[in-house]
């Protein structure tokens, strides 16, 4: 059989977080009982206009510009039209010519870059349930500001898809024009896929797999639907230009509609809104007050702060939980603080949920304390450790769980006194290094941080009580 | 020049359902329509393009909340709905 590669193009649509839909004063809170988040605007009764929400614009060139878009000055809004009852009007506003954003990029880390085409505003449609041969329409998120982030076919595993959704994603959280909750459908996307064999310069037909909210649907449509591809070509057939449905229940891609019909939506240009206008000057104050980007923080902790990439990933992956290590790791050695976060805190914080919203037992300020403590060697990491802890436990800064003697450290005479009475106490630990069993050491230490109150540190104990063993 | 195919393609997208008599007259109609905003977009080559007409630019609205239609208000065109819902035929893709 001849090797075959995919490749993918997405089309990600993202909810953005204003507070009233796109073109009416009515709440875009998520949930409620049906048809109440609604006006006649929003619901297409005749005679109604639109008009457009500044900060959907606002967020569109926010979400541009973090993704290195070129911002067009002048935009406009079309219809796109489509019967079905999730649009009331029968039409979508939407951007067709004239999107707002053009040409950006998000980089990946085998080195490869995801073109994005452009990102343009719209309007989502209402909800629809089947029941009983009939079709129940909720027009609650009907009108809720939306982008769509179109990319260039430039996906060429699964793995980069995900990569670009999760890049995707924490950089809209980050830069605050969007929640991209996967499970509420504020984020879902689109796949374009085609196959071709290796080597060969010309795509093959595509398909397109609708309406994916989450990683794993995503990523197993995506396998099914390129082995589905390759049989095909294989078996002497040819892929349809279509539009496919993934089915959760069978793991399998369906087609819902010929792509002919489909792709006739006659846009024209909205004759009920105005030109949109972008100014040099907002573009400028937009990109100032931008905070720190995903990308360029990885950097910062890799560079600068010298992390293990790895930990310095998993970090940026929570924003809140990387402001709280920015914040505590100010001044004193950032490796330290970075793994009292991924290690104690992360093991009370489970889930991605609970990193994601973390409500922090300490504040950021304690732990700096804490790390200022063993930088200046006042500290040492076992009882840190323990103590870090306890302050966990109890919410309690250092001082409030460590007494001035705590912290005094113990002097090199004080050390070998209770080394030695380690040793006249436990002779038959004694006697078993002596016999080569290294594991009793364990019992003498035990011995020396009780004695001390964790206060020994352990290396310098081990040395000296191997020195009185002989 | 249009055709009569194009009219029921139209039609189609359209989800009008026109018989075979009324093809020939709608196609005559079409024509006529299309004729009318050729001659629009001829008058309209004098003016400039959208992207320049200055004063009608960036009609926007503050994002501040207004309170929603109560549900039986927006539901009182389709005699009540059901459950909350408005209710069309059943109307699955595929
Ligand atoms: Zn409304």
């Amino acid at each position: 059989m001849r090797q075959y590669e995919m490749i993918a193009g997405l089309e990600t649509h993202v909810e953005l977080s204003t507070k009233t839909k796109i073109f009416c004063g009515c709440t875009t809170a998520f949930g409620s009982e049906p048809n109440t988040h609604c006006c006649p605007v929003c619901t297409g009764m005749p005679g109604t206009l639109p008009k457009l929400n500044a900060r959907v614009v606002e967020y569109a060139v926010r979400a541009g510009l973090a993704t290195g878009c070129r911002i067009n000055r002048i935009s406009k809004m079309d219809r796109k039209n489509y019967v079905y009852p999730d649009l009331p009007k029968a039409y979508q506003i939407s951007q067709y010519d004239k999107p707002l954003c053009e040409w950006g990029r998000i980089e990946l880390s085998n080195g490869r870059t995801i073109r994005i085409t452009r990102i343009h505003i719209e309007e989502d449609a209402g909800k629809l349930v089947h029941v009983r041969g009939n079709t129940l329409v909720d027009y609650n998120r009907g009108g809720v500001p939306l982008i769509e982030i179109v990319t260039e076919p430039d996906f060429r595993s699964a793995d980069e898809i995900r990569e670009y959704l999760e890049t995707l994603q924490l950089t809209m959280k980050t830069i605050g024009v969007s929640d991209c909750k996967m499970q509420e459908g504020s984020l879902r996307c689109d796949v374009n896929i085609s196959v071709r064999p290796v080597g060969s310069e010309t795509f093959g037909t595509r398909t397109e797999i609708k309406n994916m909210n989450s990683f794993t649907y995503m990523e197993k449509a995506v396998a099914y639907e390129t082995e589905r591809q390759i049989d095909l070509i294989e078996s002497g057939g040819t892929v349809v230009q279509e539009t496919r449905r993934y089915d959760e229940a069978s793991g399998m891609t369906e087609s819902m509609r010929g792509k002919e019909d489909a792709d006739d939506y006659r846009y024209f240009r909205e004759p009920d809104l105005v030109t949109i206008a972008v100014t040099d000057e907002q573009i400028e104050q937009w990109q100032a007050d931008m905070p720190e980007l995903p990308r360029h923080r990885l950097d910062r902790y890799t560079n600068q702060l010298q992390l293990p990439a790895a930990d310095a990933a998993l970090l940026v992956k929570y924003p809140r939980i990387a402001a709280y290590f920015d914040e505590a790791a100010q001044g004193v050695n950032a490796r330290t603080v970075a793994n009292f976060i991924l290690g104690a805190l992360f093991r009370r914080l489970p889930t991605d949920a609970e990193k994601e919203n973390a409500a922090f037992p300490v504040p950021a300020a304690y732990l700096h304390d804490l790390a200022a403590l063993i930088d200046g060697g006042k500290l040492n990491m076992n009882l840190a450790k323990t103590t870090f802890e306890k302050m966990l436990d109890t919410g309690k800064p250092v001082s409030d769980l460590l007494t001035q003697a705590d912290l005094a450290g113990l002097d090199a005479e004080a050390l070998a006194a209770v080394c030695r009475a380690a040793v006249e106490n436990n002779p038959a630990a004694v006697a078993d290094i002596r016999a080569g069993k290294e594991k009793a050491m364990g019992a003498l230490i035990g011995y020396v941080m009780k004695a001390t109150r964790g206060k020994a540190d352990a290396g310098a104990a081990t040395a000296l009580l191997k020195q009185l063993i002989g | 020049m249009i055709t009569q195919e194009e009219i029921r393609k139209i039609a189609k997208l359209a989800k009008l359902y026109v018989s075979e008599e009324e093809i020939g007259s709608l196609t005559e109609d079409m024509a006529r329509i299309i004729a009318f905003a050729d001659t629009i977009n001829a008058a309209a080559d004098t003016q400039e393009p959208f992207d320049s007409i200055q004063s009608l630019q960036n009609a926007l609205r503050e994002d501040v909340v207004r309170p929603s239609y109560p549900q039986e208000e927006i539901l009182r065109n389709v005699n009540g709905g059901e459950d909350g819902y408005f209710r069309t035929k059943q109307s699955r893709e595929g």
